[in-house]
């Protein structure tokens, strides 16, 4: 009798399981709408922006150059910025992009280069502490009030870096490391290049362009960090709808798992049983055998 | 042909702040001050620092905080304000916003010894976006 009820409080156990489980997978459905429909409102913003850039350096012209934009033939250091979540149980999320990053850092240290790590999210920040690196800036709390300030913190640390003060800059790239939402059933590590910045790819053709005022020299000055500010704000608006996705379809196959496993524990409980009752008849029948002999 | 209105738009990272508002001029605050936009403007771009947005819409006057960003006048009568952000005069936290612009300023006085520059850079830009919003608020 003793492992039937083992048996009864395990499917007990693994009901509440699934609970927790179903319940998280609908949250993140409800949530992931919500993000989507902030990152399909970024969009327009995000699209006026690389239309400018793209108008500014593919306009002919005298060539621009700017600090930000020039590549160094030199490279000693670099920066990373690795975007996870804050929380876990959101399947490989957090997984692919910790390994992405060490993957890149171990190349770059075997290079001979320095690293400097920015980390968004505390699952990232933790692990690569955890795994003995430093981290030069951390955030944390990302969510999508906090994402033009956090965007513009993560811009200002980069360029800091990159940029030269006193002397010789800290990094010569800065790369960027994020989950990106390709559907909803696909999330894709990417590593981009952050710094020194690429201007888009023009189709060669130089169209009568708006002016720029007050110069174009003076517009791209301006430009770049806002540019640049876009594009990490792509990324954490990709992390942030990613994130929700990867763990809807992760708790989406635990709660599946769960019912699974209900399935077969239940049908063990019903065969003990039935074999309970069996033994319990055969031993009434063959005392009543006994007693007619 | 001569247009008595402009279409004006005001693009933020979170989504569409003002879309296709018709407005008869809008003043914005460029790099070398406050710049005019009348119907018929030529196409320009231009940089936008932080600071107040203004224009009529029916018949109430609008101010809207923004930060850094664009101003772009494109043909056809359309106008887009792209920035990072923008928050209605009315909409501003005055007492928050003070408090924190009072923090923010004292931290950026002080000694710059202990604050290196990329700290003091993100307290610069954060001040700058306090103060356009107080402006927003006042007038």
């Amino acid at each position: 009798m003793g492992n039937l009820r083992e048996i009864r409080n395990r499917i007990g156990s693994v009901k509440n399981t699934r609970k927790i489980t179903s319940a998280m997978s609908r949250i993140a459905s409800a949530r992931m709408v919500k993000a989507q429909q902030a990152a399909t409102a970024a969009r327009p913003y995000g699209a006026r922006i690389s239309e400018v850039v793209r108008a500014l350096t593919g306009a002919g012209g005298e060539d621009l150059s700017h600090p930000l934009m020039t590549a160094r033939p030199e490279l000693r250091a670099v920066a990373v910025i690795v975007v996870t979540a804050d929380r876990g149980l959101c399947g490989a999320f957090n997984g692919n992009v910790i390994k992405a990053a060490v993957s890149l850092i171990k190349r770059e240290t075997a290079a001979g280069r320095q690293v400097k790590l920015i980390t968004v999210g505390r699952k990232g920040a933790s692990f690569l502490e955890n795994a003995g690196y430093k981290v030069a800036f951390k955030h944390e709390g990302l969510s999508h009030e906090q994402l033009v300030p956090m965007a513009k913190a993560v811009g200002t640390e980069a360029t800091g870096l990159f940029l030269p003060q006193e002397g010789a800059p800290a990094v010569d790239a800065v790369h960027l490391i994020f989950n990106f939402f390709k559907n909803v059933l696909v999330q894709e590590t990417r590593v981009d290049q952050l710094l020194p910045f690429q201007p888009p790819e023009t189709t060669g053709e130089a169209e009568a362009g708006p002016v720029f005022e007050p110069s174009r020299a003076a517009v791209l000055e301006h430009l770049l960090p806002v540019a640049l500010e876009s594009t990490i704000q792509q990324a954490l608006l990709n992390s942030l709808a990613a994130e929700l996705a990867a763990r809807r379809t992760a708790m989406d196959a635990a709660t599946d798992n769960a019912s699974q496993l209900i399935t077969e524990l239940t049908l063990r409980y019903n065969r003990e049983r039935q074999a309970a009752i069996t033994k319990e008849l055969m031993e009434i029948i063959g005392g009543a055998e006994a007693l007619k002999g | 042909m001569a247009r008595s209105t402009i279409i004006l738009d005001i693009l933020t990272p979170k989504g569409a702040k003002y879309s296709g508002v018709e407005v008869a001029g809008v003043e914005v605050p460029g790099v070398e001050g406050e710049i005019g936009v009348l119907p018929d403007h030529v196409p320009f771009i231009t940089p936008l620092l932080p600071g107040v947005v203004r224009f009529r819409e029916g018949g109430s006057s609008v101010r809207l905080a923004i930060g850094v960003g664009f101003l772009e006048v494109l043909g056809g009568g359309r106008v887009s304000i792209l920035t990072e952000q923008a928050l209605s005069g009315a909409d501003v936290e005055v007492a928050v916003v003070q408090e924190r612009l009072r923090s923010v300023s004292s931290a950026l006085t002080r000694d710059s010894g202990p604050i290196d520059a990329i700290e003091h850079r993100k307290l610069e830009n954060e001040q700058r976006w306090l103060e356009a919003q107080l402006r927003a608020n006042s007038g």
